[in-house]
């Protein structure tokens, strides 16, 4: 009963989407989002007319202005800093602005650039004296806070009267400030713009890519030949041009220079960019953070503002929120990966049936033996990790190893090899075509094609997205094992989109259906995914009538025969299931049946907790890998069966003395010769009675030799 | 309430009593492969314990008693049921336990109960300088072979048992987490509490005993004394981390004892590595060929010597990769350390003077 339950629960809540969602970037700016729409949402029932136009062009107005200074501080943020000084200059280029208009009447074209310039030239001391002359950011620009809002304080002393005589006869000027263009701000326009111009330059561009990296780390941006001064130095001068560019609008707007234009900005400015999920870290931010920020912040001060708080009391909510965000910050930042991993590892409920006898009692084809004791060891100690073995039509002996290389191994005695062709990844499946070219698979690769003359050629590392799944599946993970039909299309598998190769215990232990099969058209050079959902598919092999294909699922512990052509065409059919082990490569036989590695065999222990999703997800949070109930893979056999899944003969080798572990075998002029992705050699085995003039591939594709 | 909370964020976060981490073998347990190397003098069809008259060996091994002579065991005494446990007595007359369930004395005395409770596991049997003899009782509910049903089952019904030379049995100690292996040490008495790992010092007119050997990486077992002071005690087997997570698993634990054949339960064992159908760990992959030997041990091979205080002087050890694994017996006779290594039914002996010269080096 709590079975079945267990059951439903892991077959209809997708556990695995909740790692893959948070491993995704953008749900560093998902959570500011919600949070913004989780503000408005409460605003608007807590104010009446919270939505009315006036109200959302006059926030926009204000968003638009404080918009631009938060631009600049994510900006010096992202590169590593910070800039206090950002409410003075803004007071100082407000100032500036006034000044030029209505005290010395200048023209809107011309004052508007000289302000812009005036703002980029106080950034630029900030800029050098934390660039080039490397002093502390916090410490200059807090000295430039207070030396910019002295100047503005003695200007003002002098020159407010003047400037509120003054009154600039400019309808650009009045645009700039009350304009609307379909009842949206003027200064909205320009916010927009250059919002999305800010995202295509941090997103796309150069200067932007560079400044992220040396926010993320200086030294190493510096080897890699970022000019980390100067760019350091001309974000600050952004800083100071934008802080120009809100002290522009603001003095178009209000033409005023009150005493407290800017003080406390620097602290709602910051507030804003660490709540929109900027890291005060460096390294991490982008522009859709920093404009939910502004919108939070201004939405929850302007509230408080319409609910007739005291300032300080609004002074101290904004504060309180900012510690908020920096601790959220820091500790996400820091625990992010921890969590992530955590979370990601999603067991799913996989019932067996009941475990079949393989006793030497048991009476059945399964029965152990030692027909395996006197197999010979080809290139022992010299060869690491040769997943599969193939011979070609002129005896050579080819197998892959861990250090990426295809080595062949020559006839009579195998005694002789050398390296075939270098690919750079651990080669798994292998299978000559028609010409000849062999083709591998590549773990972490993909499928790749050595030609006669050795040259190696990538064939396809991708395959088609699906639309339901969350993480891109579009790359390979791990291309398995291949066959490739009569018309040279490739069937390949691929064992888990979400793991990679040497994480192959974690998709054991999840036991979902993560793999797929995958089918390679060499004519049109096109790849796309034929089945999806198969619990680790392993083996592939081409059925004797051409229009199939048989696939060994590891952990699903069953073979399965998939049609590609022909009336049962696109249909999976079950072959052999409930299998005592876990099987790996398929290959043919020269009496027309098929041969089946498996390569270890299944433990109560384990089938027990594959009924147990929670016990082995919490086991995968507590016990290190090492310590893992895993999959046992030391001991493991070579079966032979027919095509309506019937077992005819096991081979064993029970120690594992001689050949621990097998994960593919090739028959070849009676010979089976043995592959094992974590053994140092190939084994040999005489076959009594097999045809002794077999050549797989001269029978595959009717050549002779 | 606050207790349980405690518990409460324990278990969520693995902290304290939840967390699954076991003692590194390193110090005066740094491994080596002093049993694996020993010298083997004998198989057995099913030893249990060794003990000595102070001059040879004796063997318990099944029904019979047999006596270490001119390389080989001659049989001095046959029983009707199993022997468990074997001592001597001061004068070289043999103790045993039969079944666990009774202690027989050689002039035929026998005892069935202490407390009014009836022996189920009696284990360990040793024999102090008074003449009294201490026995430890493993379980209530689980006869010795049984033990890992008690370790899984987290029992904690053992009892340290006195039978003064004249009188009748008494507890000294009880409930304790499996008793196995009792020795006297002066005016106290120290019982490996075994899933516990730890050893406890007990004064014979009972209290809750102070535990002088704790911490283990392993469960201890029987203790016998060494020459020049301390004890040998023999480190039956060994924790891993696995092995702690699934007994802090209650649901997989009862499912695996209920359905679950208990030779291949996620439990330590006397013997291991002999079929597929035993749970494999991750780094018992065998990689080009070789098993590591520092592979989580489901069976390993631990004796360690105590000194007088009990602090852990040295120890010896056959590894994941070995073969003399679940040694339950130590005892030096002569200078020589005999040990019974039950997994593979072996008799080993090493000379003492060369395990001191082996870890001093």
């Amino acid at each position: 009963m709590s079975d079945t339950l267990t059951r439903l629960r892991y077959k209809y809540w997708p556990d695995h989407l909740l790692g893959e969602i948070l491993s995704k970037r953008w749900t560093e700016t998902g959570v500011p989002v919600i949070v913004l729409l989780i503000v408005g949402f409460v605003l608007s029932r807590l104010l009446d007319g919270f939505f009315a136009p006036a109200i959302l062009a006059d926030t926009a107005r204000q968003a638009s202005e404080i918009g631009f200074i938060v631009f600049g501080m994510a900006l010096v943020m992202i590169v590593g800093g910070i800039d206090l000084s950002v409410g003075s200059m803004f007071a100082l280029t407000n100032f500036f602005a006034l000044y030029l208009m209505h005290v010395l009447a200048w023209p809107v074209a011309a004052a508007v650039p000289a302000t812009l310039v005036f703002g980029a030239a106080l950034g630029a001391v900030n800029g050098i004296l934390v660039g080039f002359f490397r002093l502390r950011a916090f410490i200059t620009t807090l000295i430039t806070l207070i030396i910019y809002r002295a100047v503005y304080d003695l200007l003002i002393f002098d020159y407010s009267t003047q400037i509120a005589g003054g009154f600039p006869d400019s309808k650009v000027w009045d645009f700039l400030g009350t304009g609307e263009l379909y009842g949206i701000p003027t200064v909205a326009f320009v916010y927009v713009a250059l919002a999305i111009f800010g995202h295509v330059f941090l997103t796309r561009l150069r200067p932007g890519w560079h400044i992220t990296a040396i926010g993320g780390s200086r030294r190493s941006a510096y080897n890699s030949g970022i000019a980390v001064r100067r760019t350091i130095t001309m974000c600050y001068v952004a800083s100071g041009m934008l802080s120009a560019l809100g002290g522009v609008f603001f003095a178009s707007r209000l033409a005023t220079v009150g005493g407290d234009i800017g003080v406390g900005l620097e602290v709602l400015v910051l507030t804003a960019a660490v709540l929109g999920g900027i890291s005060l870290g460096g390294g991490n931010g982008s522009v859709t953070k920093a404009v939910v920020g502004t919108l939070i912040v201004l939405l929850i001060t302007n509230s408080l503002v319409s609910l007739s708080v005291p300032g300080g009391v609004n002074r101290m909510v904004l504060a309180g929120i900012l510690l908020l965000a920096a601790v959220i910050d820091i500790r996400w930042l820091k625990n992010r990966h921890r969590i992530i991993s955590k979370v990601y590892v999603a067991p799913n409920y996989h019932d067996m049936p009941e475990l079949p006898s393989t006793a030497p009692d048991s009476g059945t084809a399964w029965a152990q033996n030692d027909k395996l004791r006197n197999v010979s060891a080809i290139g022992l100690g010299e060869i690491e990790a040769p997943e599969d073995v193939i011979l070609d039509r002129h005896d050579n002996l080819y197998a892959g190893s861990r250090h990426g290389d295809i080595i062949r191994f020559f006839p009579p005695d195998y005694k002789r090899h050398e390296v075939y062709a270098h690919i750079g990844g651990q080669p798994l499946g292998m299978a000559f075509d028609r010409e000849d070219n062999l083709y591998v698979c590549i773990g972490g690769m993909g499928l790749y094609r050595i030609t006669p003359d050795r040259k190696v050629e990538k064939a396809t590392d991708e395959t088609n997205r699906s639309w339901n799944s969350v993480t891109d599946d579009s790359r390979l993970r791990l291309a398995d094992d291949l066959d490739i039909a009569d018309d040279g299309r490739i069937f390949f598998s691929e064992a888990t989109v979400r793991y990679e190769m040497h994480e192959w215990p974690v998709d054991g232990l999840e036991a979902r259906g993560n793999g797929r099969i995958i089918c390679y058209d060499p004519k049109t050079n096109s790849t796309h995914t034929a089945v999806r959902g198969l619990k680790f598919p392993n083996g592939i092999c081409i059925a004797g009538d051409g229009q199939s294909i048989f696939f060994a699922e590891t952990f699903g512990c069953s073979v399965k025969r998939y049609w590609f052509d022909g009336p049962k065409k696109g249909k999976v059919e079950m072959v052999m299931e409930n299998l005592p082990g876990y099987p790996d490569n398929i290959n043919i036989s020269s009496d027309g049946h098929y041969w089946l590695a498996m390569v270890g065999m299944r433990c109560p222990a384990l089938d027990l907790a594959w009924r147990m999703p929670g016990f082995r997800k919490r086991m995968a949070k507590r016990v290190p890998v090492d310590e893992w109930l895993f999959p046992n893979i030391n001991t493991g056999c070579v079966i032979k069966f027919n095509e309506k899944g019937e077992v005819l003969e096991s081979l064993w080798d029970l120690g594992g003395v001689n050949h621990p572990m097998i994960t593919s075998m090739r028959e070849h002029k009676g010979y089976l010769y043995l592959g094992g992705i974590l053994n140092n050699r190939i084994g040999r085995y005489k076959l009594e009675g097999a045809d002794p003039n077999f050549v797989q591939y001269d029978l595959r594709w009717g050549k002779l030799s | 309430m606050i207790q349980a909370l405690k518990s409460f964020s324990d278990r969520f976060l693995g902290r304290g009593e939840a967390a699954i981490t076991v003692p590194p073998m390193d110090g005066a347990l740094k491994p080596n492969r002093l049993i694996e190397d020993a010298e083997i003098l004998a198989t057995f069809d099913a030893p249990e314990d060794l003990a000595t008259d102070g001059k040879s060996l004796l063997i318990a091994d099944g029904r019979r008693v047999l006596r270490w002579q001119n390389g080989a065991g001659v049989e001095i005494a046959t029983f009707d049921r199993p022997v468990t446990a074997l001592a001597c007595a001061a004068d070289g007359s043999l103790i045993v336990a039969l079944d666990g369930q009774q202690i027989r004395r050689a002039d035929g005395q026998s005892w069935n109960a202490a407390n009014g409770k009836p022996f189920v596991a009696i284990n360990a049997l040793s024999v102090g300088a008074d003449g009294t003899i201490y026995a430890t009782d493993g379980s209530k509910e689980n006869p010795p072979e049984k033990w890992v049903h008690d370790l899984m089952g987290l029992g904690r019904s053992g009892r340290a048992i006195a039978i003064p030379a004249a009188g009748e049995p008494g507890e000294i100690a009880s409930g304790l987490e499996y008793a196995f292996g009792i020795a006297a040490a002066g005016n106290e008495i120290w019982v490996s509490e075994s899933w516990r790992h730890r050893v406890l010092s007990l004064t014979s007119n009972g209290g809750k005993g102070r535990p002088v050997v704790d911490r283990l990486p392993g469960y201890p077992s029987r203790l016998t004394p060494a020459a020049g002071g301390g004890f040998w005690l023999s480190v039956f087997i060994t924790r891993t981390q696995l092995v702690e997570f699934v007994l802090r698993e209650r649901d997989y634990r009862t499912r695996m004892m209920k359905e679950i054949d208990p030779r291949y339960w996620v439990s330590p064992a006397l013997t291991s590595g002999n079929t597929f159908l035993e749970p494999m760990q991750g780094a018992h992959i065998k990689t080009m060929g070789i098993l590591k030997p520092w592979a989580p041990p489901r069976s390993y091979g631990l004796v360690v010597r105590l000194a007088p205080d009990g602090l852990l002087r040295y120890s010896l050890h056959s590894r994941v990769d070995g073969k003399n694994h679940g040694v339950v017996a130590a005892i030096e006779i002569d200078g020589a350390l005999y040990m019974l290594a039950k997994g593979p039914r072996r008799l080993l002996r090493i000379s003492v003077q060369d395990v001191e010269r082996s870890v001093q080096a």
